[in-house]
Protein backbone atom coordinates (compact mmCIF):
# COMPACT_ATOMS: atom_id res chain seq x y z
CA UNK A 1 0.00 0.00 0.00
CA UNK A 2 1.28 3.42 -0.95
CA UNK A 3 2.16 6.31 1.53
CA UNK A 4 -1.07 7.78 -0.06
CA UNK A 5 -2.80 5.02 0.57
CA UNK A 6 -2.05 4.53 4.19
CA UNK A 7 -2.52 8.64 4.92
CA UNK A 8 -5.91 8.22 3.23
CA UNK A 9 -7.46 5.47 5.08
CA UNK A 10 -6.18 6.63 8.70
CA UNK A 11 -7.79 9.97 8.16
CA UNK A 12 -11.03 8.09 6.33
CA UNK A 13 -10.95 5.54 9.35
CA UNK A 14 -10.17 8.01 12.66
CA UNK A 15 -12.95 10.59 11.55
CA UNK A 16 -15.44 7.92 9.85
CA UNK A 17 -15.53 9.26 6.60
CA UNK A 18 -15.32 8.52 3.07
CA UNK A 19 -12.17 8.22 1.43
CA UNK A 20 -13.18 10.78 -1.20
CA UNK A 21 -14.46 13.50 1.46
CA UNK A 22 -10.69 13.15 3.28
CA UNK A 23 -8.37 16.23 1.41
CA UNK A 24 -10.98 18.06 2.02
CA UNK A 25 -11.01 18.05 6.32
CA UNK A 26 -10.03 20.55 7.98
CA UNK A 27 -10.12 20.61 12.06
CA UNK A 28 -13.55 21.93 13.34
CA UNK A 29 -15.09 22.12 10.55
CA UNK A 30 -15.76 18.29 10.40
CA UNK A 31 -18.54 17.02 12.84
CA UNK A 32 -16.19 14.12 13.67
CA UNK A 33 -12.99 16.02 14.11
CA UNK A 34 -12.95 16.97 16.87
CA UNK A 35 -10.94 17.29 19.81
CA UNK A 36 -11.23 13.42 20.47
CA UNK A 37 -11.17 12.35 16.64
CA UNK A 38 -7.91 14.44 16.42
CA UNK A 39 -5.96 12.03 19.06
CA UNK A 40 -7.38 9.33 17.55
CA UNK A 41 -6.24 10.50 13.88
CA UNK A 42 -3.01 10.93 15.62
CA UNK A 43 -2.64 7.44 16.92
CA UNK A 44 -3.99 5.85 13.55
CA UNK A 45 -0.99 8.09 11.94
CA UNK A 46 1.36 7.13 14.29
CA UNK A 47 0.28 3.42 13.80
CA UNK A 48 0.80 3.77 9.99
CA UNK A 49 3.99 4.88 9.71
CA UNK A 50 5.12 3.66 12.94
CA UNK A 51 6.26 7.41 14.69
CA UNK A 52 5.87 9.21 17.44
CA UNK A 53 4.86 12.62 16.80
CA UNK A 54 5.67 15.87 18.92
CA UNK A 55 3.33 17.69 20.69
CA UNK A 56 3.66 20.84 18.49
CA UNK A 57 2.83 18.79 14.95
CA UNK A 58 0.11 17.06 17.06
CA UNK A 59 -1.34 20.61 17.60
CA UNK A 60 -0.40 22.02 13.82
CA UNK A 61 -1.85 18.48 12.52
CA UNK A 62 -4.99 21.12 11.16
CA UNK A 63 -5.82 19.88 7.86
CA UNK A 64 -5.25 17.05 5.13
CA UNK A 65 -2.98 19.22 3.34
CA UNK A 66 -0.78 20.34 6.83
CA UNK A 67 -0.18 16.83 8.09
CA UNK A 68 1.52 15.90 4.87
CA UNK A 69 3.71 18.69 4.98
CA UNK A 70 4.08 17.64 8.43
CA UNK A 71 4.86 13.86 8.44
CA UNK A 72 7.80 15.20 6.40
CA UNK A 73 9.57 15.69 8.75
CA UNK A 74 9.10 12.06 10.08
CA UNK A 75 11.08 11.08 6.84
CA UNK A 76 7.50 10.31 5.76
CA UNK A 77 6.89 11.36 2.02
CA UNK A 78 3.18 11.59 0.99
CA UNK B 1 -3.34 -15.52 36.10
CA UNK B 2 -4.68 -11.92 36.20
CA UNK B 3 -2.12 -10.50 33.64
CA UNK B 4 -1.02 -13.23 31.48
CA UNK B 5 0.22 -11.65 28.05
CA UNK B 6 0.09 -8.47 29.21
CA UNK B 7 2.67 -5.84 28.83
CA UNK B 8 3.10 -3.34 31.65
CA UNK B 9 5.62 -0.31 32.00
CA UNK B 10 5.86 0.45 35.85
CA UNK B 11 8.25 3.56 37.10
CA UNK B 12 10.20 3.60 40.27
CA UNK B 13 10.31 0.09 40.40
CA UNK B 14 13.67 -0.25 42.18
CA UNK B 15 12.65 -0.44 45.74
CA UNK B 16 9.35 -0.12 47.97
CA UNK B 17 6.08 -0.36 46.40
CA UNK B 18 7.82 -0.21 42.76
CA UNK B 19 9.65 -3.45 43.83
CA UNK B 20 6.76 -4.74 44.76
CA UNK B 21 4.60 -3.78 41.57
CA UNK B 22 7.13 -5.71 39.33
CA UNK B 23 7.02 -8.66 41.40
CA UNK B 24 3.86 -8.92 41.74
CA UNK B 25 3.07 -8.50 37.80
CA UNK B 26 5.45 -10.74 36.43
CA UNK B 27 3.70 -13.21 39.28
CA UNK B 28 0.41 -12.63 37.44
CA UNK B 29 1.88 -13.01 34.13
CA UNK B 30 2.72 -10.22 32.90
CA UNK B 31 6.05 -8.73 30.78
CA UNK B 32 7.34 -5.65 32.51
CA UNK B 33 9.56 -2.45 31.53
CA UNK B 34 11.00 -2.03 34.63
CA UNK B 35 11.80 1.52 34.96
CA UNK B 36 14.44 2.70 37.38
CA UNK B 37 16.48 5.91 38.16
CA UNK B 38 20.25 3.98 39.16
CA UNK B 39 21.45 1.64 37.52
CA UNK B 40 22.50 -1.82 39.63
CA UNK B 41 23.62 -5.33 39.65
CA UNK B 42 21.12 -6.25 41.96
CA UNK B 43 18.00 -4.75 40.17
CA UNK B 44 19.31 -6.45 37.23
CA UNK B 45 19.78 -9.83 38.84
CA UNK B 46 16.03 -9.01 40.59
CA UNK B 47 14.60 -8.56 36.51
CA UNK B 48 16.40 -11.67 35.51
CA UNK B 49 15.14 -13.65 38.85
CA UNK B 50 11.65 -12.63 37.94
CA UNK B 51 11.98 -13.24 34.47
CA UNK B 52 12.92 -16.79 34.91
CA UNK B 53 10.68 -17.76 37.32
CA UNK B 54 7.68 -16.50 35.69
CA UNK B 55 8.68 -17.00 31.97
CA UNK B 56 7.48 -13.44 31.17
CA UNK B 57 10.40 -10.63 30.48
CA UNK B 58 11.20 -8.00 32.76
CA UNK B 59 13.46 -5.48 31.19
CA UNK B 60 15.21 -2.91 33.65
CA UNK B 61 15.13 0.72 31.89
CA UNK B 62 17.34 3.11 33.74
CA UNK B 63 16.11 6.90 33.20
CA UNK B 64 15.75 10.07 35.42
CA UNK B 65 12.09 11.07 34.71
CA UNK B 66 12.33 14.62 35.23
CA UNK B 67 15.16 15.28 32.12
CA UNK B 68 13.01 15.28 29.43
CA UNK B 69 16.37 14.10 26.89
CA UNK B 70 16.71 10.90 29.51
CA UNK B 71 12.89 10.11 29.53
CA UNK B 72 12.45 10.00 25.86
CA UNK B 73 15.86 7.64 25.61
CA UNK B 74 13.71 5.48 27.99
CA UNK B 75 10.74 5.48 25.91
CA UNK B 76 12.69 4.99 22.44
CA UNK B 77 13.75 1.58 24.43
CA UNK B 78 10.11 0.80 24.91
CA UNK B 79 9.24 1.38 21.43
CA UNK B 80 12.45 -0.08 19.52
CA UNK B 81 10.72 -3.29 21.49
CA UNK B 82 8.08 -3.73 18.79
CA UNK B 83 5.63 -4.59 21.87
CA UNK B 84 2.02 -3.35 22.02
CA UNK B 85 1.39 -1.49 25.62
CA UNK B 86 -1.30 -2.53 27.79
CA UNK B 87 -0.69 -1.21 31.41
CA UNK B 88 0.76 2.06 32.74
CA UNK B 89 1.74 1.87 36.66
CA UNK B 90 3.07 5.20 37.62
CA UNK B 91 4.45 4.92 40.65
CA UNK B 92 8.14 7.13 40.82
CA UNK B 93 7.87 9.41 43.72
CA UNK B 94 9.26 10.45 46.37
CA UNK B 95 8.39 12.39 49.24
CA UNK B 96 11.15 14.24 51.75
CA UNK B 97 11.04 14.44 55.46
CA UNK B 98 8.10 15.57 57.08
CA UNK B 99 8.09 19.86 57.65
CA UNK B 100 6.20 22.69 58.55
CA UNK B 101 4.78 24.76 55.31
CA UNK B 102 6.78 27.58 56.51
CA UNK B 103 9.87 25.39 56.59
CA UNK B 104 9.16 24.14 53.28
CA UNK B 105 11.32 25.73 50.32
CA UNK B 106 9.65 26.62 47.58
CA UNK B 107 12.70 24.65 45.59
CA UNK B 108 11.43 21.94 47.51
CA UNK B 109 8.11 21.88 46.38
CA UNK B 110 8.62 22.28 42.76
CA UNK B 111 11.38 19.31 42.59
CA UNK B 112 8.82 16.90 44.40
CA UNK B 113 5.85 17.79 41.54
CA UNK B 114 8.46 17.40 38.80
CA UNK B 115 8.59 13.74 40.20
CA UNK B 116 5.19 13.25 41.52
CA UNK B 117 3.30 14.94 39.28
CA UNK B 118 4.87 16.20 35.61
CA UNK B 119 7.08 13.55 35.62
CA UNK B 120 3.51 11.20 35.69
CA UNK B 121 2.07 13.35 32.82
CA UNK B 122 4.62 13.03 30.36
CA UNK B 123 4.78 8.99 31.36
CA UNK B 124 1.25 9.06 30.76
CA UNK B 125 1.16 11.25 27.71
CA UNK B 126 3.23 8.93 26.44
CA UNK B 127 2.15 5.65 27.03
CA UNK B 128 -1.84 6.56 26.71
CA UNK B 129 -0.57 7.39 22.98
CA UNK B 130 0.85 3.94 22.18
CA UNK B 131 -2.26 2.30 24.03
CA UNK B 132 -4.74 5.09 22.13
CA UNK B 133 -3.45 2.99 18.53
CA UNK B 134 -4.88 -0.56 19.78
CA UNK B 135 -8.06 1.37 21.74
CA UNK B 136 -7.63 0.00 24.83
CA UNK B 137 -5.43 0.12 27.90
CA UNK B 138 -5.41 0.54 32.29
CA UNK B 139 -3.37 3.47 33.87
CA UNK B 140 -2.84 3.02 37.71
CA UNK B 141 -1.46 6.39 39.15
CA UNK B 142 -0.19 5.49 42.55
CA UNK B 143 -1.38 8.00 44.68
CA UNK B 144 -1.48 8.76 48.62
CA UNK B 145 -4.11 8.52 51.42
CA UNK B 146 -2.19 12.36 51.88
CA UNK B 147 -3.55 13.06 48.40
CA UNK B 148 -7.16 13.09 50.02
CA UNK B 149 -6.21 13.56 53.77
CA UNK B 150 -3.80 16.34 53.26
CA UNK B 151 -2.19 14.63 56.35
CA UNK B 152 1.45 14.90 55.03
CA UNK B 153 3.64 17.67 53.90
CA UNK B 154 2.24 20.09 52.31
CA UNK B 155 4.30 19.66 48.84
CA UNK B 156 3.74 16.10 48.96
CA UNK B 157 -0.16 16.13 50.13
CA UNK B 158 -0.46 18.66 47.20
CA UNK B 159 1.10 16.58 44.19
CA UNK B 160 -1.32 13.57 45.65
CA UNK B 161 -4.31 15.50 45.32
CA UNK B 162 -2.87 16.83 41.95
CA UNK B 163 -2.80 13.13 40.68
CA UNK B 164 -6.28 12.54 41.89
CA UNK B 165 -7.33 15.33 39.74
CA UNK B 166 -5.28 14.57 37.11
CA UNK B 167 -6.74 11.02 37.16
CA UNK B 168 -10.26 12.04 36.72
CA UNK B 169 -9.73 13.97 34.14
CA UNK B 170 -7.19 11.30 31.89
CA UNK B 171 -10.26 8.71 33.01
CA UNK B 172 -13.18 11.29 31.21
CA UNK B 173 -10.39 12.27 27.97
CA UNK B 174 -9.55 8.31 27.57
CA UNK B 175 -12.85 6.51 28.12
CA UNK B 176 -13.67 6.71 24.96
CA UNK B 177 -10.90 4.98 23.50
CA UNK B 178 -10.96 2.29 25.42
CA UNK B 179 -8.28 3.58 28.12
CA UNK B 180 -9.03 3.34 31.91
CA UNK B 181 -7.70 5.46 34.21
CA UNK B 182 -7.70 5.19 37.75
CA UNK B 183 -5.49 5.71 40.89
CA UNK B 184 -4.11 3.68 44.18
CA UNK B 185 -4.01 5.99 47.51
CA UNK B 186 -1.74 3.63 49.93
CA UNK B 187 -1.62 4.56 53.62
CA UNK B 188 0.98 3.82 55.93
CA UNK B 189 3.03 1.79 53.71
CA UNK B 190 6.27 -0.23 55.27
CA UNK B 191 9.04 1.54 52.86
CA UNK B 192 12.08 3.70 52.58
CA UNK B 193 9.91 6.49 51.49
CA UNK B 194 8.43 6.76 55.09
CA UNK B 195 12.07 6.19 56.90
CA UNK B 196 12.04 10.01 57.59
CA UNK B 197 9.22 9.96 59.26
CA UNK B 198 9.73 10.35 63.57
CA UNK B 199 8.95 7.95 65.64
CA UNK B 200 6.29 10.18 67.14
CA UNK B 201 4.24 10.27 63.36
CA UNK B 202 4.77 6.70 63.03
CA UNK B 203 2.94 5.93 66.77
CA UNK B 204 0.38 8.61 65.35
CA UNK B 205 -0.39 7.22 62.51
CA UNK B 206 -0.43 3.53 63.14
CA UNK B 207 -2.97 4.74 65.63
CA UNK B 208 -5.33 5.76 63.77
CA UNK B 209 -4.76 2.34 61.28
CA UNK B 210 -7.90 -0.04 62.08
CA UNK B 211 -5.85 -3.04 60.79
CA UNK B 212 -3.22 -1.66 63.39
CA UNK B 213 0.10 -2.15 61.52
CA UNK B 214 1.57 -0.51 58.20
CA UNK B 215 0.95 -1.71 54.49
CA UNK B 216 3.15 -4.72 53.06
CA UNK B 217 4.24 -3.34 49.74
CA UNK B 218 2.82 -6.43 48.03
CA UNK B 219 -0.85 -5.77 49.89
CA UNK B 220 -0.61 -2.68 47.56
CA UNK B 221 0.85 -3.91 44.73
CA UNK B 222 -1.63 -6.76 44.34
CA UNK B 223 -4.76 -4.24 44.19
CA UNK B 224 -2.96 -2.53 41.33
CA UNK B 225 -2.20 -5.33 39.77
CA UNK B 226 -6.44 -6.09 39.81
CA UNK B 227 -6.89 -2.57 39.08
CA UNK B 228 -4.74 -3.42 35.79
CA UNK B 229 -6.84 -6.38 35.15
CA UNK B 230 -9.71 -7.09 32.60
CA UNK B 231 -11.12 -7.92 35.83
CA UNK B 232 -11.64 -4.41 36.84
CA UNK B 233 -12.95 -3.76 33.07
CA UNK B 234 -15.74 -1.25 34.74
CA UNK B 235 -13.70 0.84 37.00
CA UNK B 236 -12.57 4.01 35.62
CA UNK B 237 -11.97 7.59 36.78
CA UNK B 238 -11.81 6.00 40.58
CA UNK B 239 -8.96 6.56 43.70
CA UNK B 240 -8.84 3.46 45.91
CA UNK B 241 -7.60 3.78 49.08
CA UNK B 242 -5.35 0.89 50.29
CA UNK B 243 -4.99 1.83 53.80
CA UNK B 244 -5.60 -1.05 56.54
CA UNK B 245 -8.82 1.71 57.72
CA UNK B 246 -8.07 4.74 58.30
CA UNK B 247 -11.59 6.22 59.29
Amino acid sequence: MSNLNKYVDAFAAALEVAPDQVPSLVYGESPSWDSVGHMTLVARLEDAFDIMMEMDDIIDLSSFEKGKEILRKYDVDI
Amino acid sequence: MLLEGKNALITGCARGIGHALMTAFAREGANVWAFARKESASFMEDCQALSQRHGVWVRPVYTELTNEAARKAAFAQVLADKQPLDILVNNAGIMGEDRLFQMTSEAEMRSIFDVNFFALLEVTRFATRLMARRSRGAVVNIASVAGLDGDSRIDYSASKAAVIAATQKLAREYAGQGIRVNALAPGYTDTDLVSGLSQKVRQETLARILLGRPADPMEIAQVAAFLASDRASYVTGQTWRVDGGIL
